[in-house]
Formats: structure tokens, C-alpha cells, sequence
């Protein structure tokens, strides 16, 4: 059987599911012998996910285990990279700093991108203008930009204090003040996310069944009671992957505070105080500056663990109940009392 | 919030592939052909001129080998590390920067220089500058480049409002040491209410422990980081922003060109090299206007850069004739008139070139400072382990600069050190 057969699409595909002897007789080929120009073709994802998906995967739990600086020898030294970890001042502030920012960053930006659908769904003019608009935040430079807010938000010449100086309200210490700092990178995040989310958000929109709104309006619903009883409710499965993804992406969080604070002289991130260290950012630090590529593995576990959890509470947040209301009614009661 | 890292990273593994398909996984160890002689470092590190004679005429004094220089963009280091943990394709030469401490427990990458007869050129450089190129095991592991000697740098003409004598002597003499300055900083308030005379307190900090004798360890690994020599220097810090003296520009932050260009620090200490990353880039307009003075305090070296030999190099003889021309006294110039690096060979210091008047310093011959403060720095032993100890310093007195109590912040610096240290097996 050559490549030409495989490319006979049909045939093979029949020949797969029933597995029937060929009618000249012979036995059936194993498996792999029948099938391999279609492994072939899809091998180079295979193996170059192999290389550079599952060996770092591998490599990086054997090297949280190891005491390494990156070009000397490596040393075993069991759970030491862990039992640091967990007494690890640094390493629970950037846990603390990434929880705020993402709090700061994901509520008002799942809220704004709901809010920016709804108007580009039900706006009339300049529709085209308006979805390029939300969404080239997303597709420019994070980089670039960042330095750019950086100015703005820069404490003494920035733009931002400069107008808060010509209201003749109070500076904010925007790359100094604790909290401030943290406001400035959810700022940042929220600018670049917002219209990427608000897309998601309106291609959930538009696949609501314009007769579910005709029927509210018959019913006499106005804009509010659709918004709050029709459309969040239709739109459940999409804020779930928007607050999932949001929340990955959220305790991922590392160029904005990167580029906000940079790296200085002496390897210090995240600002005065490390108040703006996110996970991946003191990661970075340890491993990249510091050369502690073992621990830095380990905090890149840790940083798993977490995501792991939030993922599983976003999903019974929002999921679960979705799930539960499409099987069975008895469930549904349940999950109403919870 | 990246939806597509899967896709991200096979798009990635597949221009990876495509380039080792391209350039042959074989098992070479040193990077490039076999008559080329491969030099990593970053951006206006080295003179293009020279980088580019020795890649198209060869390298003088090693017949039929030419170089090949790959400017390493961001994340030097890491780059470096990753190319020498692969110990396959790895360039001949490195450029290293201030930190080449951080490469003793691994010395046995580097080629000894001294095999090659680098110590019969010891007389053409800085001695303290020579010395940092030397492990604790006498291995001289990399070879000076370019230094930052520091220096004192003003506006005249705010001094000049502020009625403080502008010629570089006289305030050296007003000046001599820290609470001299601090008392200039002080005079300068009475012109300009806002005046500062550093950045940050973490700037205080650094350059004075750069005037010490002796940083954090001794050479037989020996913590002495608590020593009442730096306590005074941690306070020192401390007094400057209690006094008002510091803009309190967190570091690598706009502010702290911000203070420069609207000339709320008229004054600063600083390396030779501040001098072209702040005012003369920052605020050209200033032209003219600036001068320099011997440093308060004494002289002290910030930054610089080194030059080390891999041990997987084809060639090491050829890659050491193009270090010792690369860097020979009479190519420094050429670097210093070029890329604004300063020599480590105070050979060259009296050559015309570096003798012209710079007119960004009203004319002022700037070599007449700098020269002499070059040759006062003293030699300091740089353990490994600074990388680890400097940045706990660094935090604490910003936190001392945002409020913390400055005994605390000291004490809290010696017990995260002394974690650190033992994390490190270092005691």
C-alpha cells in the first residue's frame, strides 16, 4: 500500500474502521505498516512538539530537583528547590502581587469587553472601524507600548501626574507606590486585552439566535431586562473561555511589569519593593539573572499548580453550573442552591 | 491571556527546525568555519572599525584567520550561558561585562591566559582592572577592556547662580569628601529650592562602595558585608535622602533622565561613561554648560567590560592576538573616539586623542579628571557572589527611600544575605 492508496482518502478511512481483510486475501498489515504515510505526514508536529514541547516539560521537573547555574555541572538536591520555596518571602509577595493584578486587571476588563460587544453589536455606524479599533491594542507591540505608558505614567514627568497636578489634585507615586504600581500594570493589561476580549465576546453575541431577542421584545423586555436575562445568561459559555483564558494569561503576567520596572544594575524586578514581581517575572529573575535554573524550574511548577486551581474554580464558577443546567433537571435545583 | 500558545510554539519549533536544518547539527564545538574566529558581544562594546578591519584583512599576527562578530541583542548573558551549557557551537571569544566574578566557579571555560603569555602585557594596563580578570585560583580567565572611572559631574552655570565656584579644582577642594558634598547640595538649595545631588539613595550607595577597598568578600570567601565601614556607607545613603538630597527616581525609570534635563540635579557623581547616557544624550541643549571634578569621597570604577577565551575555541593563539590588538593602547584610543569607551590602558591616556577639549564640557579637557581617577581606583576582590548580595542592598534602601526604618532595612539585608549565603553553600 503506497502513499497513493492513503491519499484515496475514502478507502483507507473505510479500511480503518471495519479493518476488513483486503479482497485478495492476504492478511491484514499490522497497524503501522498500513498507516505509516499518514503518520508520516502529520510526524514533523509530533516530533518538533516532542523536542521543544514535551522535553522542556520533562526536563524542567528533573531540573527543579537540581541545583544548576546554567553552565556548570548539575547536583541533585532533592526537595531543597521546593522546601525554599515554600519559606520563600519573595516568592509569596509575587504570588500576592500577581493574585491583585490579576484582580485588578481581569474584573473591570471582562465587564468593559462585555460592555464594548454590546455596543458594537448593536451599533449602527462605523461597525468595521470601531472592531479595528478595539482590537489593534491587542496586535501592537507590547514593548513598545509599555514604554510609552511608562512616560505616562512616570511619577514626577509623567503625563498623567502632570494632569492630576493641573486639577491641582494630589501625584500618585504610579511607578513608586505600592498600590499605584499595581494599578498602572492592570492598566496596561486592561488597555491591551480589552478588545481582543470585546471580539470573543461579539462572536458569542452574534451566535445568539436573533429569535430569542425578537421573542423578549414581543414580551415587552427592554434593553436592561435583555442584557441581564438574555444575553449574559446565552453568553455563559464564552465568559467562561474569556475568564479562563483571561485567567491564565493573568498569573502569566510578565512583560508589562518587565518593561514597566525594568531589570536594573543590581538584578532587582518589579520596582521599589518588588511590589510589581509577578510570578513569572521573579522566575525570570531567578533563573536568568541569578542563574538559579533549578529553582527557577520549580517556581515554573508552582506557577502550574496555581493556574491548575484557578482554572478548576473559574470552571465550576461559571462552567459548572452551564453543564449542570443542560443534564438533568433534579441537578439543576442543586446547583440554583449553591 | 494567550489563546494560542500551542500554535504559538509549533510555529516556533518549526523556524527552529528549519534552521538547523540549514545550518547542520554536527559535532562541532567551536561556533563558525574553520578559519574564523567567532566573537559575541553586545552593541557598542567593541570598535565597529576594527571588528570590521579584522573580518575582511584578517587578524594581524594570525595568518589566515579572520574574525566573525555576531552582535548578541538583548539577554546577553542568558545567550552566552545557553551557547556554553550546549558546549557545542560556541564562540571563540565572549565579551563579559562588570559582573566576570560571576564566571569563577565555572573558570574552566575559559582558556588561561596566562598559557598565551598574557602577563608580559600586565604593565600596559590598570593594575586593579588587570586583577579582576583573575580567579582566586590565579587563572586569568578574561582581559580588560573598557573601564568606568568615576568623576563628579556639574552644571556651572547653575553653580554660578548658586554662587559656588565653577573651576573643577576649586570644588574638588570645597568638596573633597561626602559631607562635603552634601554641604555643596545644601549651598545649591538656596538658589533652587528643589535641587538634588543623586538620583536615588541606591546611586549614593553603589558609587560609594565603589571608592572601598574591599566589597563583600575576601578572596578566601570570607563574608565581611557587615562591616561598620558599610553600615556607614548604608547610612551615608540614608542621611543624603533624609536631607532632602535625592529626586528618589526609581532605577532605570524616565525620572531619572527627567532630573537631569530640567536640571534639578545640577550635580552627580558618576562614571565616564554617565556622562554620554545622561546629559550629552539626554539633554544636548545642556552643551557647554557641564564640566567634571575629581569625585567626592575618592575615585571608584563603575561598569566596564572584559574579553574571555572559550575552551572550545579552534584556535586559541589566533583569538588571543586579536584580544591583545583588539585592545592593545593605541586601539583603546580608537575605541574611546569611536564608541566613547574608556581605556584600561593608561598608556593611552596621554595620547592627543584623548587629550582634545570636549565641547559638550565647555572645552574642558575631561581625560585631566578621569585619567588620574582611573589610576586611583583601588583593587577590589569581586566574589561570585555579589550577583547575589548586591541586589539585597539595592531593596532595602529603596525601601529606606520609601520610609522603612534604616536599622531595620540594615538588619533585614544582613539576614536575607546570610540566607542567601548558606542557600549558596558560599558559608
Amino acid at each position: 500500500m503506497g502513499l497513493a492508496d492513503a491519499l484515496r482518502g475514502k478507502s483507507v478511512e473505510r479500511r480503518g474502521r471495519i479493518a476488513k481483510p483486503p479482497p485478495d486475501g492476504s492478511r491484514p498489515l499490522p497497524g503501522w505498516r498500513r498507516y505509516w504515510p499518514m503518520y508520516t505526514a502529520v510526524s514533523p508536529f509530533f516530533i518538533l512538539f516532542a523536542v521543544f514541547g514535551v522535553f522542556p516539560v520533562g526536563f524542567s521537573i528533573y531540573l527543579s530537583f537540581m541545583s544548576w547555574d546554567g553552565i556548570g555541572e548539575t547536583r541533585s538536591i532533592g526537595w531543597e528547590n521546593y522546601a525554599y520555596l515554600v519559606t520563600d518571602s519573595d516568592f509569596w509577595q509575587s504570588i500576592g502581587n500577581t493574585l491583585i493584578i490579576w484582580l485588578l486587571s481581569t474584573v473591570p476588563m471582562i465587564f468593559l469587553a462585555l460592555v464594548i460587544a454590546y455596543a458594537l453589536h448593536t451599533a449602527v455606524r462605523f461597525k468595521a472601524f470601531y472592531r479595528v479599533a478595539y482590537f489593534v491594542p491587542n496586535i501592537t507591540s507590547i514593548v513598545a507600548m509599555t514604554l510609552v505608558l511608562g512616560s505616562v505614567f512616570s511619577d514626577s514627568s509623567g503625563l498623567l501626574n502632570s494632569a492630576l497636578r493641573a486639577i491641582n489634585s494630589g501625584e500618585v507615586g504610579w511607578l513608586s507606590d505600592p498600590w499605584a504600581m499595581k494599578v498602572s500594570v492592570a492598566a496596561i493589561t486592561i488597555w491591551r486585552w480589552v478588545g481582543y476580549n470585546a471580539i470573543i465576546c461579539l462572536a458569542g453575541l452574534q451566535a445568539i439566535s436573533s429569535d430569542v431577542f425578537e421573542a423578549a421584545k414581543v414580551d415587552g423586555a427592554d434593553n436592561r431586562q435583555t442584557f441581564f436575562r438574555i444575553t449574559l445568561p446565552m453568553l455563559r459559555p464564552v465568559i467562561l473561555f474569556v475568564a479562563v483564558t483571561s485567567t491564565i494569561g493573568g498569573l502569566q503576567l510578565f512583560t508589562e511589569p518587565q518593561v514597566l520596572f525594568p531589570v536594573d544594575d543590581n538584578g532587582n524586578v518589579g520596582g521599589p519593593g518588588g511590589e510589581a514581581t509577578t510570578i513569572v517575572l521573579y522566575l525570570y529573575q531567578q533563573a536568568f539573572v541569578f542563574n538559579r535554573f533549578g529553582y527557577g524550574a520549580a517556581v515554573g511548577w508552582a506557577l502550574f499548580l496555581l493556574i491548575a486551581v484557578f482554572s478548576v474554580i473559574n470552571w465550576r464558577l461559571i462552567g459548572g453550573r452551564d453543564e449542570d443546567a443542560i443534564g438533568t433537571g433534579k441537578r439543576k435545583g442543586k446547583s440554583r442552591a449553591r | 491571556m494567550t489563546v494560542s500558545r500551542r500554535r504559538f510554539l509549533a510555529l516556533g519549533a518549526g523556524a527552529a527546525a528549519g534552521g538547523f536544518g540549514t545550518a547542520g547539527c554536527g559535532s562541532q564545538r567551536s561556533l563558525g568555519d574553520a578559519d574564523e574566529i567567532t566573537l559575541w558581544t553586545w552593541d557598542r562594546s567593541v570598535s565597529d572599525e576594527l571588528v570590521a578591519r579584522a573580518e575582511t584583512k584578517g587578524i594581524p599576527g594570525a595568518q589566515g584567520f579572520r574574525l566573525s562578530r555576531t552582535n548578541i541583542g538583548g539577554h546577553f548573558n542568558t545567550k552566552v550561558r545557553t551557547a556554553l551549557a550546549g558546549k557545542s557551537l560556541v564562540p571563540d571569544i565572549i565579551g563579559i561585562n562588570s559582573d566576570v566574578a560571576t564566571y569563577f566557579p565555572n573558570q574552566d571555560v575559559f582558556v588561561d591566559l596566562n598559557d598565551f603569555g598574557a602577563a608580559g602585557l600586565k604593565s600596559r594596563y590598570l593594575d586593579w582592572k588587570w586583577n579582576e580578570c583573575i580567579t582566586p585560583e590565579g587563572r586569568m580567565i578574561a582581559f580588560p577592556m573598557d573601564t568606568g572611572p568615576t568623576g563628579l559631574f556639574y552644571r556651572a552655570d547653575l553653580l554660578q547662580e548658586a554662587g559656588v565656584t565653577t573651576d573643577p579644582k576649586e570644588l574638588a577642594a570645597r568638596a573633597p569628601d561626602w559631607d562635603g558634598f552634601i554641604a555643596l547640595g545644601k549651598e545649591l538649595r538656596k538658589s533652587q529650592e528643589r535641587a538634588v545631588i543623586c538620583p536615588n539613595i541606591r546611586h549614593v550607595w553603589s558609587i560609594r562602595l565603589g571608592q572601598l577597598g574591599s566589597k563583600f568578600m575576601t578572596q578566601d570567601g570570607r563574608y565581611i558585608g557587615d562591616r561598620d565601614e558599610l553600615r556607614e556607607a548604608f547610612e551615608l545613603a540614608y542621611r543624603i535622602g533624609r536631607d532632602g538630597l535625592s529626586a528618589g527616581a526609581p532605577e532605570g525609570s524616565p525620572d531619572l533622565y527627567g532630573v537631569i534635563t530640567s536640571g534639578r540635579q545640577p550635580v552627580g557623581i558618576g562614571a565616564v561613561w554617565w556622562g554620554l547616557a545622561f546629559p550629552e544624550s539626554a539633554a544636548p541643549k545642556t552643551e557647554g554648560k557641564w564640566r567634571v571634578a575629581d569625585p567626592p569621597g575618592g575615585s571608584g570604577n563603575v561598569g566596564g567590560s572584559f574579553l574571555a577565551i572559550t575552551k572550545y575555541s579552534k584556535n586559541p593563539e589566533a583569538a588571543y592576538k586579536f584580544i591583545t590588538w583588539l585592545q592593545s593602547p593605541e586601539n583603546q584610543v580608537k575605541a574611546f573616539t569611536e564608541m566613547s569607551l574608556f581605556p584600561s590602558s593608561p598608556h593611552s591616556f596621554t595620547r592627543p586623542e584623548m587629550r582634545e577639549p570636549r565641547p559638550f564640557y565647555g572645552g574642558q579637557r575631561t581625560i585631566e579628571v578621569f585619567g588620574p581617577s582611573a589610576r586611583r581606583v583601588r583593587t577590589v576582590y569581586k566574589s561570585p557572589y555579589d550577583r547575589v548580595m548586591d541586589p539585597v542592598f539595592a531593596a532595602e534602601l529603596a525601601n529606606v527611600e520609601s520610609g522603612k526604618n534604616v536599622d531595620t532595612a540594615w538588619r533585614d539585608a544582613q539576614n536575607t544575605i546570610e540566607r542567601e549565603l548558606t542557600r549558596e553553600g558560599a558559608i
